[in-house]
Order: structure tokens, then sequence, then C-alpha cells
């Protein structure tokens, strides 16, 4: 990070390059370099989004067409690999195709989210102490809510469907994220370098975008990357409830919520949409374990 | 203790805002709700004459702000209203509700923080060795095993084949109902909640105690020949303070994550009876069952904060 010794090695290095760390150039050994989070984390997030994308081309049958001759078959049946769900559908299908919704609701509300919190920190840690007050207390109203209650109140009120997962996870999502930024940008409201870009007279979209973003970047940044592990479960957990994507779409939430139906019948069967959640979580967890090592984040301060 | 009565106080006051911005989102939420309550209430055979009675009584032709100051001062009086679909008091059926809840969180945390404390002590003693590596990755592959198919797979094994334990309820319908019974139908549904828990305890756990044993006075035992027993009860008080933030956090994280497992293991909770209120439409009922959950997890960081000034007097400045 751009914490150099002295006000004028900061002056010197906001002048040259703004803050910015040198870039290096990109070489294979870097790759070798990186910790081992990132690339397995990495490795399976970016097969999960390949198979959502390549979903068309892969699935092996109509997610949707399903036939009463072969319900509830087993997993390794031939022709039906994971097995067929209650109305006789292609398990595998429905998860290939599945991984679409799953993945989008647990990444754009992270995203939205995160742009919106790091906004709302940023502002609360750089404000005035009236403004900080309000913003930070506004969001402990928020926070004082159960999550997952929060998110089906608001569920209910907006009824299902992806857009208003969307929002809901949002809106849970925004005050952990704000706190981070927030005691992020505490810690370098004062250190030199701010007061040595404001010196040189830069404005304060200039500072926000080159002193302050890059600063408090790197901890929401790994924050987040671990809260779309978080995400996914609830997503699923919203579908699940009959809250998330409407049937006979496919995703993992309702797939699992399917097969749960017949958990007497093929026990083994349901914990295949549960497998592909705990991957897909897991993934981002291992991922942003990486990142924390990669972007030298103290493991404490986004807990 | 004079010094302790004003620490108190002040967390209480700061309350205050807090749980009014609470009571304005649930009020605001409900009135977000399409569809007419009244509608709801009357069916659709019903005169133009009985709405603009049932409006009137119901006060629903006042202004907004009145509104919610005539259901705040109700709620405050601790009445929470009719729930529409039970034709009793709401607030009853949410305290029962609760408590159920509160039984089913109680287990889980003693789970959480029994398991995590031995995962997290063992990975931060022997960080290098074989048992501290598999305690991390314990912990973090537990993080990542959504409480609804951690309940799925506890009934997979020990449900389906086998009647070793009961999937679901809180007591049995026959027989035997005594705290034996609650026991048994209290495994499963408490290990899918706080298997979870147990990795984020272990995870934050694990790294306070290494934090506490980088330090001096850690080093200083060490010189002074103390035995490794001494140097870690002592290391073990230190890490008190991060252990109350974690149980904080895990409570409020149980509340809202029992939703799931009281719908699998078909508990009688909070989750629950605030899911079905959902799809009843009974708006009294999700009022009443939201805002008090939200009023418990305030109460709870709040006991929280006091318990903090009790064991380190630097917080109560």
């Amino acid at each position: 990070m751009s914490e150099a010794t002295t006000a004028y090695d900061m002056a010197a290095e906001v002048h040259v390059t703004s803050g910015q760390p040198e870039r290096r150039s990109w070489h294979l050994s870097r790759v070798r370099a990186l910790p081992p989070g990132v690339l397995i984390g990495g490795g399976i997030v970016s097969i999960l989004v390949i198979v959502a994308i390549a979903a068309p081309l892969i699935a092996p049958d109509d997610p949707q067409a399903g036939s009463l001759l072969t319900r509830l078959q087993g997993v390794g049946t031939s022709g039906h690999l994971l097995g067929t769900d209650g109305q006789g559908r292609d398990v595998l299908s429905r998860l290939i195709w599945g991984a679409r919704p799953s993945l989008i609701a647990g990444i754009v509300p992270v995203a939205i989210a995160g742009v919106i919190g790091t906004a709302l920190g940023a502002i609360a840690g750089f404000g005035g102490s009236r403004l900080r007050t309000l913003l930070m207390r506004s969001l402990d109203v928020l926070y004082a809510f159960p999550a997952i209650l929060l998110a089906i109140a608001i569920g209910a009120t907006l009824g299902p469907g992806l857009t208003n997962v969307i929002v809901s996870l949002s809106v849970i999502l925004i005050p952990p994220i704000a706190r981070i930024a927030e005691s992020e940008a505490l810690r370098i409201r004062s250190l030199d370098f701010m007061d040595a870009a404001r010196t040189s007279g830069a404005g304060w979209i200039r500072i926000g975008l080159r002193q302050v973003l890059p600063n408090i970047a790197p901890p929401v940044i790994v924050y987040c990357t671990a809260l779309v592990g978080l995400a996914i479960v609830y997503a699923a957990g919203l579908s699940f409830l009959g809250l998330g994507i409407v049937p006979p779409q496919p995703d993992w939430g309702g797939t699992l919520n399917d097969l749960r139906n017949n958990l007497f019948t093929q026990p083994w069967l349901s914990l295949v949409p549960a497998a592909a959640i705990f991957i897909a979580s897991a993934a981002f967890n291992i991922l942003g374990d990486g990142l924390r090592e990669l972007l030298d984040v103290r493991a404490d301060r986004a807990k | 203790m004079h010094r302790m009565t004003r620490f108190i106080l002040r967390r209480l006051l700061h309350m205050v805002p807090v749980l009014f911005g609470v009571t304005v989102v649930v009020f605001v939420t409900i009135k977000l709700i399409p569809g007419s309550p009244i509608a709801g209430l009357l069916g659709p055979g019903s005169t133009p004459a009985t709405r603009a009675e049932l409006i009137n009584r119901l006060g629903l032709n006042k202004p907004i702000p009145i509104q919610y100051f005539d259901w705040l001062r109700s709620t405050l009086e601790g009445n929470f209203g009719t729930s529409i679909s039970f034709q009793s008091s709401a607030g009853t059926l949410v305290f029962n509700a609760f408590r159920n809840t509160m039984i089913l969180a109680g287990a889980a945390l003693i789970l959480a923080l029994v398991g995590g404390f031995v995962l997290g002590a063992i990975g931060a003693l022997w960080p290098k060795g074989m048992a501290g590596r598999v305690t991390s990755a314990i912990s973090t592959f537990s993080l990542a095993i959504p409480q609804y198919s951690a309940g799925l797979l506890l009934i997979v094994l020990f449900s389906v084949d086998h009647t070793w334990l009961p999937s679901g309820g809180m007591h049995s319908v026959t027989g035997s109902t005594g705290f034996a019974d609650l026991l048994r139908h209290l495994v499963l549904p408490a290990l899918a909640a706080g298997l979870a828990p147990i990795g984020v305890v272990a995870r934050m756990f694990r790294a306070a105690l290494l934090d506490v044993m980088g330090q001096e006075f850690v080093q200083s035992m060490r010189a002074r020949g103390l035995r490794r027993t001494t140097i870690i009860r002592h290391a073990i008080h230190n890490t008190l303070p991060a252990l109350l933030t974690i149980t904080g956090l895990q409570i409020g994280y149980l509340l809202s994550g029992v939703v799931f497992i009281e719908t699998i293991f078909s508990w009688p909770g909070l989750g629950q009876l605030v899911y079905g209120a959902i799809s009843a439409r009974d708006l009294p009922l999700i009022q009443a069952g939201v805002l008090i959950s939200a009023v418990a997890v305030v109460l709870v960081n709040v006991i929280v904060d006091v318990a903090h000034g009790f064991i380190d007097p630097r917080v109560r400045q």
C-alpha cells in the first residue's frame, strides 16, 4: 500500500504515481506465486461461471421436460447421471441451468451492496461526526433485524422472483459492508498521504478515487468475496422457502426443495443440489481467504 | 460502581433511537405490502358500507403518521394486535414461538461455543501441526454448509433408514413428553443450526488466542519459566472480550438462521410462525414477530456491551 515513511515521500508519490502501486509486468512466475486459495477458489469459481454460461451447450437434457415414466431415478442411472426428480426431470440438467440464477442471485446483490455500502461507509468515515452518527445509526437499525427474517419480510412484501431476491439481499448486505468501509476510512483519514493530497490541491473527487478508494478497497473486496458465498446460501434458502426463483424455472434452492419432498424414497438424491450450493459457497470462501493473503489484509479486520 | 451504572445507562439510552428506527422500518414494510387488508378481512362479496365501516374502525383513513403513533402506543402498552389467521393475541403467539426458538438457538449456541472453543484452541496452540491444519480445514468447510443442507443430511443419516432420532417436531405425539423426549427431538436441529457457527467461532477464537499468545506478557511469563498450562490459562482469560463479541454475533446469526431449521424439522418456533403468517397475509402477526425478534437482537447487543464493561474497565470510559 502507499504508506511511505515521511510526508515528503508521500507528496512525491502523490505527484508521480498518484498513490497507485507500481504496475509490474505480467509473467507466469507470478501466477505460481499466487496463494493456493486464489488458484483453487478462483479455479472452481471460473468453472462454475463457465458452466452457467455454457448451459445450453452442456446440459444433457431439457431442464423442464419431465416424464412420469422415469420419476425419481437414483444417482448413476444411465441417461440420467444424477438421477431424476419427482416429475422425472433430469437433475444434472436442472443443476447446470440452475447455476445461472443461483450465481446471479449470489454475485449481483453483493456487487450492488458493495458499491452502496462502500460509498456510505466512506462518506460516514470522512464526514463530520454528526453525519457519521446519523448514517451509522440508521444502518444500525437495519443491522438489528435478523438478516434472514428481514429478507423474508422484504421478499414477502415484493413477491417472489430473481429481481426481488436481489433487492432483498442487497438491503441486508449493505450494513456490514458499510461498517468495514467506515472503519477503513476512519483509519486512513488522518494518515500523512491524505494531508499530502489535500495540500497539493486535489479536489475531493480526485482524492476519493485516487487515495481513498485504492486504500479501502482491499479489505472490502476480501470481505465481499466471502459474502458472495453467504449470499448464494441465502438466495438458495429463499428459493427453498418458496420466496425466490419461481418454479418451474430451475435453480439450486428450488431443486433442493423439490427433492426434499421425496426425502424418504430417494434420500441421497436431495444431497445433490445441496452439494452444488456447498461447492459454490466454499469456493468463494476459499477465494476470499486467498485474496486476503494476496492483498495482505489483516484477518481480524474483515471478520 | 458509579461509573459502571453511568455506562449501563448510556448504553440503554443509545438503544432508544435504534429501537425507534426498528419500529418505523417494521411499520413502513407492512404498509408497503400490496393488496388491501380490508379485502382480505371481509372477502370479495363485502358491500362498500361495511368496508367503510371497517376502515373507520381500524383507523385506516387517518394520516399515515397518526396511524404509526397509534400503532406504536398500543405496542408499547403490550398490545400487539390480534392475529387474523389464529384469531388470538399476536403477542402471546409470538412469545410462545419465541420461547421454542430460544430453546433451539440456545442448544445450537452451546454446541457452537464448545465445539468452536476446542477447535480454535487446537488450531491456535498447535498451528503448524496436523491437528491445527485439520481443525482450520473443518472450520472453513463448516462455514459453507447451508443450515438447510446440514439439516437434510442429518435426516438422511439418522432418520430415513434407521429411526435413531426423530426428524421433526418438538415432542412425540404419543407417549412420554418429558425433558428426555425434548432432548431427543433437539439433537438433529441443534446440530444442523450449530454447524456453521462452530466454524465461525473456531476461526475467530483461534485468531484471538494467537493474537494474545504473541503479546509481551505471555513472553514474560515464558521467560519466568511458568508452565505452559498456566500460560495458556492466562492467555485464555485475555481472550474473554473477544469470546463475548463472538457470542453476541452468533446469537444474532442463530436467531435469523433457525428459520430454515424450523421449516425442515417442523420446529414450532418464530421463523415458522412468521413464514406461515406471510403466506396467510396475517399482518399483525408478521409485525409482532419481526418486531420482537429485532428488539431481542438489540437487547442482546446491549447485554454484550454491558458484559464487556464488566470484564474490561477500559470499555467503560
